[in-house]
C-alpha cells in the first residue's frame, strides 16, 4: 500500500522542523514505524532522562490514532509496566486533525503533569496519591537508572 | 423383350456405366439364356469379371447361370454333377461346389469369388440398349444416334432391387422377363385421411409380369424413394426379372434389375419448384406440402444416384465436403422431427437421434467464436492496395489490405474463369454413353451432361452458372478498426468516372434525359450509404475528412433534404454533378419503401435508382429477415452490395441469413436452402455440420479482423492506448437506502403474493417494473417518481401502473421527500465573515489528508474545513464505531445535514454562458479572489451523482482539458445530472434519442471540435452504437446494463481507432443493491 500523502508530509516536517526535546525517525523498511525519543521535561521527575518509544501508524491512520508505547521503563501513574500510555487523545479523543507531532507533545506534557486520578498503573497511582514525594523520588530514581541519555 | 436381345447378351458383363467393383461384376448371374442363344463363347477380354458362358443346361429348377455367376465358369460335366447332387437346388449346388464336397478336384481360379449370400444385393443388369432404343420413340437409331432435342426420357442407369411376391404359382414370372413397374393408384380418394398419413403409407410399387399381371411389390427400402421419383414424374423405371424362384410363393424374394430413365418433364419442372423464398413465413411454421415434396425428391435423387452408382463428373468443392449422406441425414431428421408426435418413422434406421429440445436456436459463444475463427484467419501477407489519389487519409496496412480485398470482390465480374464456374450447389453428371450392355446410347446434341442439385432435388439440363450477384461482401471488422474509412477508400478507389466514357456500360454514350418514370435509372457514379440515424452526420464528416477537396460529392438524404429528386440528380447524364455518396438512414429507406407502391421511379426517391454500390452500415439492423426494414433493404438495387457490421451474427444463424439475402449470395439467399442446410442440422444438434456450412458461406464473403489480432511480429493490429475499467462501489446514503429498502420490500411482497397466487408469469411485467424501480433508485431516488417517462425508456412504461401505486404510497413519498428536502434549504444564513474565513482556509491543506489545497473543500456546521471526502469518511468512521460524529477540530458534534461544499467559481474563466445564479453567492469585496459559495452536501442528489461529480472535479484538476462521456440508461437521470453539472460549472453536452438529427450532429461536432473540457451526457441506447467519441478519454457508466456487451459497445465509442490517450472507465455500482446482482448476471453471460 502506497504511503498516504499525509504520512509523507508529516514525516518530512518532523525532519525539517524538529520539536525541541523530541525526535521521531521512521524505519527504513517500514515508513509507518517510528523510533521516538522524548526528553523528560524540565522540573519534572523525568528531567534529564531520554525516553525511547515506538510509534506505529495503522492502516486507517489518520482516522484512527497512532499506536504508541514507551520502550524505556518509566515510573508514571498513566503509563503501565508495558509502556502503554493512558492519554485521551490516543483513545476516544483522537481526531484526524491531530498529528504525530502533537501527540508526542501531549506525551511530553503528560510526563510533566502526571494524573493519578486517571491511572493506568494502579500501584504507581496509589503510591503517587499516598506519598507523592516518595513516588516522585522513585520516578527520578528510575529515570536515572533506565533513561540514560 | 427377351426375344429381342439375345445378340446383346455377350456384352452384358460390362453393362454398368461405371465398373466400380468387381464384386458387382462377378455376380452377374443373369437369366438363363434362351435356347436359341447358344452362341460361341464371346468371353470379352475384360480381366476382372469372370465370364459367364451361356451354356444351356437349363432344366426347370436348376438355375445354371446363377450358379455360374456365383462360382464362375464351369465345364458342363461339372454342372451336371452338381445338378444331380444338389437335386436341382442351386444354392445347395453352390455350396457343394464351394466346399469341394461334390467330390471332384476341380478348383477353377474364380471359384471362391462370391459368397452366395451376396446375390440378393447385387444389381444384375442388361438389356438396356434395346429398351432405350425402343422407348426413345421419336428418334431413329443410327449407329451412334444423335438427337437434336431431348427425348421424352433418357437412360441414366440401372440397379438391382428386390421385391416380394404377392402371388403364388408357377410360371408367373420368368428370368429375364420384362417387368412393369407401376405405381399404385389405388389410394387417391381425396379427404380420406390426413394428407400426411396418406403420403406415408402410399409408397407401394407394384410390378407386373409381361402379361400385365401383378406379381409382387418392391421392398420398402426401394419403394420409398422410387415412389417419390415416379410420383413427381422425375424418372420412370423398367424392370427385368433377375431371379425368381421357379415356384413362386407369396412373400418370396424376387430379384429385379431396374432401369431408370430420367423424364424430360423432370427438367422442365425445375423453375417452378425452386422458388420458395417468398412463402417462408415463420420459421417454426409447418413444412408446406411443397417443401415436403422437395425434401422427398431430394432424398430420392440422392438414393437413386447411390443405387445406380452414378458419380458427378464435376462437383463443387464445398458440396463435396458436406457429403450427400449428411444431406440425407438433414432431410431425414427434418422428417423425424415432424414425425415425432406421430411416432411412426418411415425412413428405416439411419437417421440421427433427434430428441432435441426446441430451443436449440441460439448460438453459444464458443460456437460463434469457432464460426468467426475461419473468417478471421486473416493472412497478414495478403496484398495491399493504395487508395486513389483523391483519398486524403493514410490507411494502415490492414486497411489497405481490406481495400485490396474489397476491390477484388467488386471486380470479380471481370475475371473470365469466374463465369465458367458452376453454381456451388449443383453437381454435374454425364449422361451415360453406353447402356448396361455396352451398347452406345443415343446422344443428344449439346446434351452430354445433366445437372443435379442434391440439396433441393432440382434437375437441370442447362449449365447452372454461378450467378455473379454478389459483387460485394460483409466487412465485419471489429468496432474501431475503421470500417467506415475502409469503405470510403473503396468508394474513392473503385468508381466510375463520369468524364471517361464507359465503353462497356454502353449506355453511357447515349445520355438520355431522365424522365421521372416508373423505370429505375442507373446511377453509375453513386454509392448509397444506409446507416442508423445517429451515424449520418458522422458518415458525412468522415467522408469529407477522407476526401481531397472537391473529389467527392456527398449528399445527406434525410429530413428536409429529402426534397431532392434523386433520380434527376444521380442519373448518368448528370454524371458530372451527381453526388458520389448519398447518405441516408434505415428509417428513410423504410418509409420510402412503404410509400412506394409498385412504381419505383415515380417518386424520384431512393428506390428509383440502380446504384453503383450500396453500403449498409451497422447492418445488424436488418438481422430479422421478416422485418420491414430488412425487406425494404432487399429491394434496393445496386451492382455492388456491402454490409458493415461488427457482429454479423448477433444471436442466431438466421441473423446471417438476412445479410446474405441482402447481398444476394446465391444460393444461400434462398431461405429453403438455408433452412435445409443450416437451420435444420443446427436444430437437430448437428452443430458441427451446420457451423461448418456457415463457415463456408462466410469464408468468401466476410473479412473480419479483431482488435486483439496481432501481426506476425506481435504488434497489435491497431495500437490502441490502454484502457482500464474500474468498478467504483457506491454506498447509498441512509435516506437513499431507506427508499431502496422500501421498494425492495414492496417488490418482494408483490413477488411473494404472486408466487403464492400462482400468477407469477402473468405479473412478470410488474416484477420487471419493480426491478426497474430498484435500478432507478440506485441512480437517484427521484427517478422513481418521474411521471413523464422519456420516450426511449420503453420498459419504464411498463411500470406506469405501478408507479401510480407508488406515488400514492405515503411512506415512500415521505422518504423521498426527506431526501429531496435537504437540498432545497438555503444557505443564506451564513455570514460573509464565515465565507471569508472559509476562503482563507481554502488554499491551506486538509487537516486530515494533508492535501493542499483541499479536494472539494467542505465545511462543518462549526466552520471547520477539510476535503469533502475526508470529512465524510471521518464521519462515517465514527458512525461505524457507534460514536456521535464530532468535529475533527473542535470536537463539537457534527450534524451530518450541516455539511457544506464550497463551490468555487473559478473553474471556467471567461465563460459567461455558464455562470448561474442559483447558488448563494454572497458578494465578496475583492473581485480578484475567486468567489465562493456554500452548498449543502446532498443537494447534488444521489450518492452516485456525488461520486460522478467528485470524479469530474478531480479530473478537472488533474488534466483540465480532458473530455469525458457519461452514459446512463435513464435519460431522466441525465436530466438530473445536468443541473448538478451546471451548478459546478462543468460544461456539458447532451445527446439522446429524443433529439433531432441536426441537433445530434451539432452536439457531436461541438463535442469533438471545442477546446472546452466538455462532459457529454449520453443515453446508453442512443449513443451505444456507432458513434465516434475518441476526443474523450474518460468514460463514466452510471448504471450497469444487463449485458456487458452493450456497455462494452458504449465504451468502445471512446476506445476505438483514433483514440490517442489512455482511456479510463469508471463503472458506478451501488454496493449491496440489485446492481451488484446485475454485474453477476453480466459475468455469467460473459462466460457463456
Amino acid at each position: 500500500m502506497a504511503l498516504p500523502k499525509r504520512i509523507i508530509k508529516e514525516t518530512e516536517r518532523l525532519m525539517a522542523e524538529p520539536v525541541k526535546g523530541i525526535s521521531a525517525v521512521p524505519h527504513e523498511d517500514n515508513l509507518r514505524y517510528f523510533d521516538v525519543t522524548i526528553e523528560g521535561p524540565e522540573q519534572s521527575p523525568y528531567e534529564g532522562g531520554v525516553f525511547k518509544l515506538e510509534l506505529f501508524l495503522p492502516d486507517d491512520y489518520p482516522m484512527t490514532p497512532p499506536k504508541i508505547r514507551f520502550l524505556t521503563k518509566i515510573y508514571h501513574p498513566n503509563i503501565d509496566r508495558l509502556g502503554r500510555i493512558c492519554l485521551d487523545v490516543l483513545k476516544g479523543n483522537w481526531s484526524p486533525a491531530l498529528q504525530i507531532r502533537t501527540i508526542l507533545l501531549s506525551i511530553q506534557a503528560l510526563l510533566g503533569a502526571p494524573n493519578p486520578d486517571d491511572p493506568l498503573a494502579n500501584d504507581v497511582a496509589q503510591k503517587w496519591k499516598e506519598d507523592q514525594n516518595a513516588a516522585i523520588e522513585t520516578a527520578r530514581q528510575w529515570t536515572r537508572e533506565h533513561a540514560k541519555p | 423383350m427377351d426375344a429381342a436381345d439375345p445378340e446383346a447378351r455377350p456384352h452384358k458383363r460390362r453393362r454398368f456405366v461405371e465398373d466400380s467393383s468387381p464384386v458387382v461384376e462377378s455376380i452377374q448371374r443373369h437369366s438363363p439364356p434362351p435356347p436359341t442363344s447358344s452362341l460361341p463363347d464371346p468371353t470379352p477380354p475384360s480381366p476382372c469379371p469372370p465370364t459367364v458362358t451361356p451354356i444351356d443346361l437349363t432344366s426347370d429348377g436348376f438355375n445354371v447361370s446363377l450358379l455360374q455367376a456365383v462360382v464362375g465358369d464351369l465345364p458342363s460335366s461339372v454342372l451336371h454333377t452338381l445338378e444331380s447332387r444338389s437335386g436341382g437346388d442351386v444354392q445347395r449346388a453352390i455350396n457343394l461346389y464351394l466346399d469341394g464336397s461334390w467330390d471332384r478336384p476341380a478348383p477353377p481360379a474364380a471359384a471362391p469369388r462370391q459368397p452366395s449370400i451376396q446375390r440378393t444385393f447385387t444389381p444384375p443388369q442388361r438389356r438396356i440398349e434395346s429398351e432405350s432404343n425402343k422407348t426413345s420413340t421419336h428418334t431413329t437409331t443410327p449407329p451412334i444416334p444423335t438427337l437434336t432435342s431431348n427425348p421424352e426420357r433418357r437412360y441414366v442407369g440401372s440397379f438391382g432391387a428386390t421385391g416380394w411376391a404377392t402371388k403364388s404359382g408357377r410360371g408367373l414370372l420368368r428370368h429375364s422377363e420384362k417387368v412393369g413397374i407401376e405405381r399404385t393408384r389405388v389410394r387417391e380418394p381425396p379427404g380420406k385421411r390426413k394428407v400426411a398419413f396418406l403420403k406415408k403409407q402410399d409408397v407401394i410399387i407394384r410390378f407386373t409380369n409381361a402379361r400385365g399381371e401383378e406379381v409382387g411389390r418392391l421392398e420398402n427400402e426401394y419403394a420409398t424413394w422410387i415412389s417419390t421419383l415416379v410420383d413427381q414424374k422425375i424418372c420412370s423405371f423398367e424392370g427385368t426379372c433377375v431371379y425368381v424362384p421357379d415356384r413362386l410363393r407369396t412373400n418370396d424374394t424376387i430379384d429385379l434389375r431396374l432401369t431408370c430413365y430420367m423424364l424430360r418433364s423432370a427438367f422442365d419442372a425445375r423453375n417452378i419448384k425452386s422458388s420458395t423464398n417468398g412463402t417462408t413465413t415463420l420459421f417454426e411454421a409447418q413444412e408446406s406440402q411443397e417443401e415436403r415434396d422437395l425434401r422427398l425428391r431430394q432424398v430420392a435423387l440422392v438414393k437413386l444416384f447411390e443405387a445406380i452408382n452414378l458419380h458427378p463428373t464435376r462437383i463443387n468443392e464445398m458440396a463435396d465436403r458436406h457429403k450427400r449422406q449428411g444431406l440425407l441425414q438433414a432431410a431425414e431428421s427434418a422428417e423425424n422431427k415432424e414425425q415425432k408426435s406421430k411416432s411412426k418413422p418411415t425412413q428405416p434406421g439411419s437417421s440421427p437421434p433427434s430428441d432435441e429440445g426446441e430451443d436449440g436456436e441460439e448460438l453459444e459463444q464458443d460456437q460463434l467464436d469457432s464460426l468467426y475463427k475461419k473468417a478471421q484467419s486473416f493472412d497478414f501477407n495478403t496484398p495491399e492496395m493504395t487508395p486513389a489519389d483523391t483519398f486524403a487519409l493514410d490507411l494502415r496496412k490492414y486497411q489497405r489490405q481490406a481495400l485490396h480485398w474489397m476491390v477484388g470482390k467488386e471486380r470479380e465480374e471481370t475475371a473470365e474463369h469466374r463465369n465458367e464456374s458452376m453454381h456451388p450447389l449443383w453437381e454435374e453428371y454425364a449422361w451415360p454413353m453406353q447402356d448396361a450392355d455396352n451398347k452406345p446410347l443415343p446422344l443428344v446434341e449439346d446434351q452430354h451432361m445433366f445437372y443435379v442439385n442434391p440439396y433441393s432435388g432440382d434437375l437441370s439440363l442447362d449449365f447452372p452458372r454461378q450467378e455473379q450477384n454478389c459483387l460485394g461482401g460483409i466487412l465485419a471488422d471489429e468496432m474501431g478498426l475503421g470500417k467506415t474509412i475502409e469503405m470510403l477508400s473503396l468508394i474513392h478507389t473503385h468508381r466510375n468516372m463520369p468524364t471517361r466514357e464507359e465503353g462497356d456500360m454502353g449506355m453511357a454514350t447515349l445520355p438520355r434525359l431522365p424522365k421521372s418514370s416508373d423505370a429505375v435509372e442507373p446511377a453509375p457514379y453513386t454509392t448509397l450509404v444506409v446507416a442508423p440515424m445517429s451515424l449520418l452526420a458522422q458518415w458525412a464528416s468522415e467522408a469529407e475528412k477522407a476526401s481531397k477537396e472537391g473529389s467527392l460529392r456527398t449528399l445527406v438524404y434525410y429530413g428536409s433534404e429529402k426534397s431532392a429528386n434523386l433520380q434527376t440528380l444521380c442519373c448518368e447524364s448528370n454524371g458530372a454533378n451527381a453526388p458520389n455518396v448519398i447518405i441516408t438512414s434505415y428509417g428513410v429507406v423504410l418509409s420510402e419503401y412503404t410509400a412506394m407502391k409498385g412504381a419505383r421511379g415515380s417518386q424520384g426517391g431512393i428506390f428509383s435508382l440502380d446504384y453503383f454500390r450500396i453500403i449498409l452500415d451497422e447492418a445488424h439492423y436488418i438481422k430479422n429477415r421478416n422485418s420491414k426494414t430488412a425487406k425494404a433493404c432487399y429491394e434496393l438495387i445496386a451492382k455492388h452490395r456491402w454490409v458493415l457490421t461488427g457482429t454479423p451474427i448477433v444471436n442466431r444463424l438466421e441473423d446471417l441469413f438476412s445479410l446474405v439475402r441482402f447481398l444476394k449470395v446465391e444460393p444461400w439467399s434462398n431461405f429453403s436452402f438455408w433452412r435445409t442446410f443450416i437451420t435444420v442440422p443446427f436444430e437437430s444438434k448437428d452443430f458441427l455440420r451446420a457451423l461448418d456450412v456457415v463457415q463456408t458461406v462466410l469464408e468468401p464473403l466476410v473479412l473480419r479482423r479483431t482488435k486483439d489480432m496481432k501481426t506476425p511480429d506481435g504488434q497489435a493490429l491497431v495500437p490502441l492506448p490502454p484502457r482500464t475499467i474500474e468498478i467504483e462501489h457506491i454506498e447509498l446514503s441512509q435516506d437513499e437506502q431507506d427508499v431502496y429498502d422500501h421498494i425492495y420490500m414492496r417488490a418482494k411482497s408483490v413477488f411473494n403474493a404472486n408466487a403464492d397466487a400462482g400468477t407469477l408469469l402473468k405479473s412478470y411485467t410488474t416484477i420487471f417494473a419493480q426491478i426497474l424501480r430498484l435500478r432507478q433508485t440506485c441512480d437517484h431516488p427521484v427517478l422513481t417518481r418521474y411521471q413523464d417517462i422519456v420516450a426511449d425508456e420503453a420498459d419504464a412504461a411498463l411500470a406506469s401502473d405501478l408507479q401510480k401505486g407508488l406515488s400514492d404510497d405515503m411512506d415512500l413519498g415521505s422518504l423521498i421527500d426527506r431526501f429531496t428536502s435537504e437540498g432545497e434549504q438555503d444557505v443564506d444564513r451564513f455570514g460573509a465573515h464565515v465565507l471569508q474565513q472559509i476562503q482563507d482556509e481554502q488554499e491551506s491543506e486538509c487537516p486530515i489528508c494533508s492535501e493542499e489545497p483541499m479536494i472539494d473543500q467542505a465545511v462543518t456546521g462549526c466552520w471547520h474545513s477539510a476535503c469533502k471526502e475526508c470529512l465524510l469518511n471521518y464521519i462515517n468512521h465514527q458512525r461505524d464505531k457507534g460514536i456521535t460524529p464530532l468535529c475533527f477540530n473542535c470536537r463539537k458534534p457534527i450534524n451530518a445535514r450541516d455539511l457544506f461544499e464550497v463551490v468555487r467559481h473559478d473553474h471556467i474563466p471567461n465563460d459567461d454562458d455558464h455562470i448561474f445564479s442559483d447558488t448563494a453567492t454572497p458578494g465578496l469585496p475583492s473581485t480578484q479572489r475567486p468567489r465562493v459559495s456554500l452548498r449543502r452536501i446532498g443537494i447534488t442528489g444521489s450518492a452516485k451523482m456525488q461520486a460522478l461529480l467528485t470524479h469530474l472535479k478531480a479530473l478537472r484538476r488533474e488534466s483540465p482539458k480532458t473530455k469525458s462521456v457519461v452514459f446512463s440508461q435513464f435519460t431522466s437521470f441525465l436530466d438530473l445530472i445536468e443541473p448538478a453539472l451546471t451548478r459546478d460549472q462543468i460544461p456539458f453536452l447532451r445527446f439522446d434519442g429524443t433529439m433531432a438529427q441536426k441537433a445530434r450532429a451539432a452536439v457531436l461536432t461541438e463535442f469533438a471540435s471545442s477546446s472546452k473540457p466538455y462532459v457529454l451526457l449520453l443515453s446508453l441506447r442512443a449513443g451505444g452504437v456507432g458513434l465516434n467519441l475518441t476526443c474523450a478519454s474518460r468514460v463514466f457508466m452510471m448504471d450497469p446494463w444487463w449485458s456487458f456487451a452493450v456497455e462494452a459497445q458504449a465504451i468502445d465509442r471512446v476506445h476505438r481507432m483514433g483514440q490517442e490517450s489512455e482511456v479510463k472507465v469508471v463503472r458506478f455500482v451501488v454496493r449491496g443493491s440489485i446492481e451488484e446482482k446485475i454485474l453477476r448476471i453480466q459475468d455469467r453471460k460473459k462466460f457463456m
